[in-house]
């Protein structure tokens, strides 16, 4: 089991409390690719930032790789989040200031990888996502999908367990979007990383292997699916 | 990870040059002012004491009484002690020439006979026919004049050198040219030998010498012949090393020396503003760049360490910097010192390049790199404390509550309120040093206060704004109280600068006013006739026989001669004033406080009491009925104070007591400033122009009609505060720089918001209007929450540091037309600062700007 929560719930605010999870209970096992779906205000992100250690459950139990995160303090989250899980957004969010190579590379170097192996494995990796010649650009001189790609590098360059994907495709048109997800399809079978991938697409949501659908904070419908596997 | 953030931190200031430029020169500036005034002092001490060595050649020891000096007799007795091999007396004076455009010219008395076993003389050997010049000048017009001053004038020996002396204009003849070396490169070589008994009847000392340099025989210590020395001699007269002098002159110049460096303080205060302003902008500028670093899995200490590094680095750069920066103001600032030193104080300064201390860079230097640290403390504390999930989403949620929470307010008044509570009722004796952390306190309060302050002005604005410029305006004005944090950091950064120019603005005209209301009061004598155009000259008198000329003037009722010297009193010094009393309480009324007037009259002309400034009363803590006990020249000097009057002479303090009685104990007949009163219905203007005839080629004296005395003595002032005018305008620099800096960062900031505004519909001309708009109201907050803190440490300078530094009791007063006036400036320097941000703004490609990442 990769990923496991136990009867998690998130409230927020001091007065009128909001539920934004509500007792949600699941298990991720290695390997396995897990799409969330619902309406926005449905606790999606709640979720994702709860499994990478940004956020703290009200109560229930967390566990990422056996380990229970409930109980760290923020620098240990940090770190767990360094070591073990690799994360992309919607707004890809790059350091604007870095160049590509620099930003996949930031993974490594905060592991302390001298500069100069992080920056040559972070090139191999450019390589792999297809953007072998554009190394050197910095975020504002790529593309909205090349974009995404330099962030998917940099998610897994340090090869995580466990890769979170907020709305990958959410700013980048079908065309681009669909060759987001090839990319990722492929990488993963590369690497074998459990993936939990929130999303509004259900195009997206086809490439996993289950679907969970998120309501008012609850799962309130789970479903296999056969994913869609391109060149496979 | 340190040399990732570190790269993180370069790239910023790569792509943000302008913003650490800025910063870097905040701190600069901050430092070279610090190191500067630090220099400044330092090589002015050292100017004045390199006059004093050089004077004094190889004496191990010198004998002096004060200004008034010593009788002959001293000198027989110091002969006459065993151990001393060498004994010359020595009078110096600063004399002027009657060179057209000429300066001063010091000139020493030595007795011819001796002194070279003393003194260095190096003779220039061409053209010289006399055998040996130190014989020669025992002949009474012969003069020595230094190489430089003869090749000014084209003198040669046997030449003709006017100079006026107490008695009248004397021509001297050149019977030898000194070699600029050792002697002759006091004083910038304006510099002349006589010799001493001509000396005492030219100007005036009668008998006295002003001091006398020895040497001792090899098998005495210098210790033991000074020991030797002090039982024979009486306590009036002081036996000291001559570097011990050094120690009287920085005491003399010690209130100037004070200001100069409080105000180096503040300097450096608005720096640590400038780094906090820019710092806190940098952090909300990359907020989401700290969401991300957090989400890749950097730790919060690890954040707050990048941007501690970032201004550790900045630190050392802006200070490096600063350090080399201030080593050439220090230089501008050591001139205006010396020059105050002479022209007020009455010492001669032997110029010299700045002496560069390594300690003193390196202090400066940590300073600097510290000062540094404090600005960004806050603000990286900040930014480790982000909320990642809403730093990834750019959104503030940074402690606006906190910025504004009612906690904050009320710590904030209360540290104001103790702060003014304390100025009021603590008391006075309390050092300096605490006494300012009382303004400090005021001053943390009123940064606590300021976001809560900004907030209040900037919604009483928002209706006038509205009026006055439409959604433009309105736009600006919620900006400003959205973002508290921003605004209030440029804010503060105005605030303290303006602080600074308000308060000493206001000190400086509330004592300019209360002197000239003590002059209106105490100086109404028709015309006034001083010795040196100087507020005081040390050496230079007239004798009392100018007085007779001057009183046979017809149409002149009555003269009064007065005197004023500094002698040692506590640890200090104080200025004792000798008038003739009788005519002095004919013309100036009630002036006696706390006593019986007329009784305190009567016994201050029969010389049995004197009178006690109240400053220095208040500083020493005397009042009437207190004896005060002083070492003159002749026996111990023991009057009681028969009454306090109002008095602004020196900052030291000073007692006044009839020139008979000065007379008697110092031994001294000189006249420093003499007093005419005239016949009623006679023009002065007409009565001037007779004593300038009289005087004209015979006498260099300075006549002035009362109310030409009263403004000169009013330039006297300001030249005094000329320093502190120099500090206003850094402190206004600095604070110029932080509001470019913060406006240049906040359009950068708002990329997104411009984007957005251009997209439904606005203008650019809206756009830039917007931003001018902005520029404005912040500094319209700035210099009204500047005219706040103004107001209190002007309330801090009157009630303490005026007493502590300058011993006056200076009355409150806030000219409120000093902050009017200071808008229309304020408002285009931030104009102009805003400008070029604003065309930044405007030409922003609007998909550019809403894609920002």
């Amino acid at each position: 089991m990769m990923i496991q929560l136990e009867n998690v719930t998130r409230e927020y605010g001091d007065g009128k409390l909001v539920h934004a999870l509500d007792g949600v209970s699941l298990t991720i096992d290695r390997g396995e690719r897990v799409a969330v779906m619902g309406p926005s205000g449905s606790g999606k992100s709640t979720l994702l930032n709860l499994i990478c250690g940004l956020d703290e459950p009200t109560s229930g139990v967390i566990r990422i790789d056996g380990a229970d995160i409930a109980g760290l303090d923020d620098d240990a989250r940090t770190r767990l989040r360094r070591e073990k899980i690799g994360m992309i957004f919607q707004t890809f969010n790059l350091l604007p200031t870095l160049s590509a190579t620099e930003n996949v590379a930031l993974p490594l170097r905060l592991q302390g990888l001298s500069r100069r192996d992080a920056e040559t494995r972070a090139n191999s990796m450019l390589g792999k996502v297809g953007l072998a010649g554009r190394s050197s650009h910095r975020p504002d001189e790529l593309s909205g999908g090349e974009r995404q790609r330099v962030a998917i590098a940099r998610a897994l360059i340090f090869d995580p367990p466990i890769l979170l994907a907020d709305e990958p495709t959410g700013n980048l048109d079908s065309h681009t979007g669909e060759e987001i997800l090839t990319l990722l399809d492929n990488l993963h079978r590369e690497y074998n990383t459990t993936v939990l991938m929130v999303t509004h697409n259900e195009e997206a949501a086809a490439y996993c292997d289950r679907v969970l659908r998120l309501r008012d904070g609850r799962v309130v419908k789970e479903e296999v699916v056969k994913a869609t596997r391109l060149g496979g | 990870m340190f040399s990732l953030l570190a790269q993180i931190t370069w790239k910023q200031w790569r792509v943000h040059r302008l913003r650490t430029l800025l910063t870097l020169m905040g701190i600069a500036l901050g430092v070279a002012v610090f190191f500067a005034v630090r220099t400044a002092n330092l090589t002015l001490i050292s100017s004045l004491t390199l006059t004093i060595e050089k004077l004094a050649g190889k004496a191990t020891l010198q004998i002096t009484g004060g200004e008034a000096g010593f009788p002959e007799a001293v000198w027989d007795t110091v002969r006459d002690t065993p151990g001393v091999r060498v004994a010359q007396p020595v009078i110096e004076v600063i004399a002027n020439t009657a060179f057209e455009d000429e300066g001063n010219l010091m000139v020493v008395g030595v007795d011819m006979l001796g002194d070279s076993e003393l003194r260095e003389y190096q003779f220039d050997e061409e053209g010289t026919e006399i055998a040996d010049p130190l014989i020669a000048l025992a002949q009474p017009d012969s003069i020595l004049v230094s190489r430089i001053f003869a090749e000014k004038h084209n003198l040669k020996d046997g030449d003709k050198l006017p100079l006026f002396t107490s008695q009248g204009r004397k021509d001297f003849i050149v019977r030898g040219i000194i070699k600029p070396a050792g002697l002759g490169e006091i004083f910038g070589g304006q510099i002349a030998v006589m010799d001493v008994f001509n000396m005492q009847f030219v100007f005036n000392r009668g008998r006295n010498f002003d001091r006398i340099d020895l040497m001792n025989e090899s098998d005495v210590t210098v210790d033991e012949l000074q020991k030797r020395l002090r039982e024979r001699l009486a306590a009036g007269i002081e036996v000291g090393r001559p570097a011990s002098r050094g120690q009287g002159i920085e005491n003399a110049v010690s209130a100037m020396r004070i200001g100069m460096t409080v105000a180096s303080f503040v300097a450096l205060l608005v720096g640590v503003f400038i780094i906090f302003n820019s710092f806190s902008i940098s952090v909300n500028q990359r907020w989401k760049e700290i969401g991300i670093l957090r989400a890749l899995g950097v730790e919060r200490p690890n954040v707050q360490r990048m941007f501690l590094g970032e201004s550790v680095l900045m630190g050392i750069i802006g200070s490096a910097l600063g350090v080399v920066l201030g080593f050439f103001f220090a230089v501008g600032a050591e001139r205006v010192m010396s020059d105050i030193a002479s022209k007020i104080f009455g010492y001669v300064a032997t110029q010299q390049p700045p002496v560069f201390r390594w300690d003193y860079a390196l202090t400066a230097f940590v300073v600097g790199v510290v000062t540094s640290l404090i600005g960004a403390w806050l603000p990286s504390r900040a930014a480790s404390r982000l909320n990642p999930i809403m730093a990834l989403h750019n959104i503030e949620t940074r402690q606006r509550e906190n910025v504004l929470g009612w906690t904050r307010m009320l710590i904030g008044a209360a540290m104001v309120v103790s702060g003014l509570a304390l100025i009021r009722f603590a008391p006075a004796r309390v050092k300096l040093d605490i006494q300012y952390g009382y303004s400090l306190l005021m001053l943390f309060g009123l940064i606590l206060l300021l976001p809560k302050l900004t907030e209040w002005i900037a919604r009483l604005m928002r209706p006038f704004f509205d009026r006055l410029f439409g959604s433009e305006g309105l736009i600006a004005v919620d900006t400003m109280i959205l973002s508290p944090r921003r605004t209030s950091a440029t804010v503060g950064a105005l605030m303290i600068g303006l602080m600074f120019v308000f308060s000493m603005g206001a000190y400086v005209r509330s004592y300019q006013q209360t002197v000239s209301t003590w002059m209106d009061r105490m100086i109404n004598s028709d015309i006034i006739i001083s010795a040196t155009e100087m507020a005081r000259s040390r050496t230079y008198h007239f004798s009392e026989d100018l007085s007779k000329k001057v009183a046979g003037i017809p149409g002149v009722k009555r003269i009064e001669n007065a005197r004023i010297i500094f002698v040692p009193y506590a640890d200090d010094s104080i200025a004792i004033v000798s008038l003739e009393t009788e005519g002095w309480f004919l013309r100036v009324k009630d002036v006696i406080e706390e006593a019986d007037s007329d009784k305190a009259r009567e016994s201050v002309i029969a010389g049995e009491g004197i009178l006690a400034a109240r400053n220095f009363a208040a500083r020493y803590n005397l009042g009437v009925g207190d004896h005060i006990r002083l070492n003159t020249p002749t026996e111990i000097f023991d009057r009681p104070i028969v009454g306090i009057i109002e008095d602004y002479t020196s900052e030291k303090g000073s007692i006044f007591m009839d020139r008979a009685l000065y007379k008697r104990y110092w031994n001294d007949s000189s006249v420093d400033i003499i007093e005419v009163n005239l016949e009623a219905g006679t023009n002065a203007n007409a009565i001037k122009t007779e004593i300038q005839r009289v005087t004209k080629g015979e006498h260099r004296a300075f006549i002035y009609t009362n109310s030409e005395y009263k403004s000169w003595v009013l330039n006297l002032i300001n030249g005094f505060f000329v320093l502190n005018y120099m500090q206003m305008a850094i402190a206004i620099i600095v604070a110029a720089l932080g509001i470019i800096n913060s406006l240049l960062i906040s359009v950068s900031e708002r990329k997104r918001e411009i984007g957005v505004l251009r997209a439904i519909g606005g203008l650019r001309s809206q756009i830039r209007r917007m931003i001018l708009l902005e520029a404005s109201a912040i500094v319209i907050v700035g210099v009204l929450i500047g005219a706040l803190a103004g107001l209190l440490n002007t309330y801090f300078l009157v009630r303490t540091a005026s007493i502590m530094i300058g011993g006056y009791t200076v009355p409150f007063r806030f000219p409120i037309w000093i902050v009017i006036a200071s808008l229309p400036f304020a408002l285009i320097i931030a104009l102009a600062a805003a400008w070029w941000p604003a065309r930044k703004a405007v030409n922003l490609r609007v998909i550019e700007a809403l894609g920002y990442e």
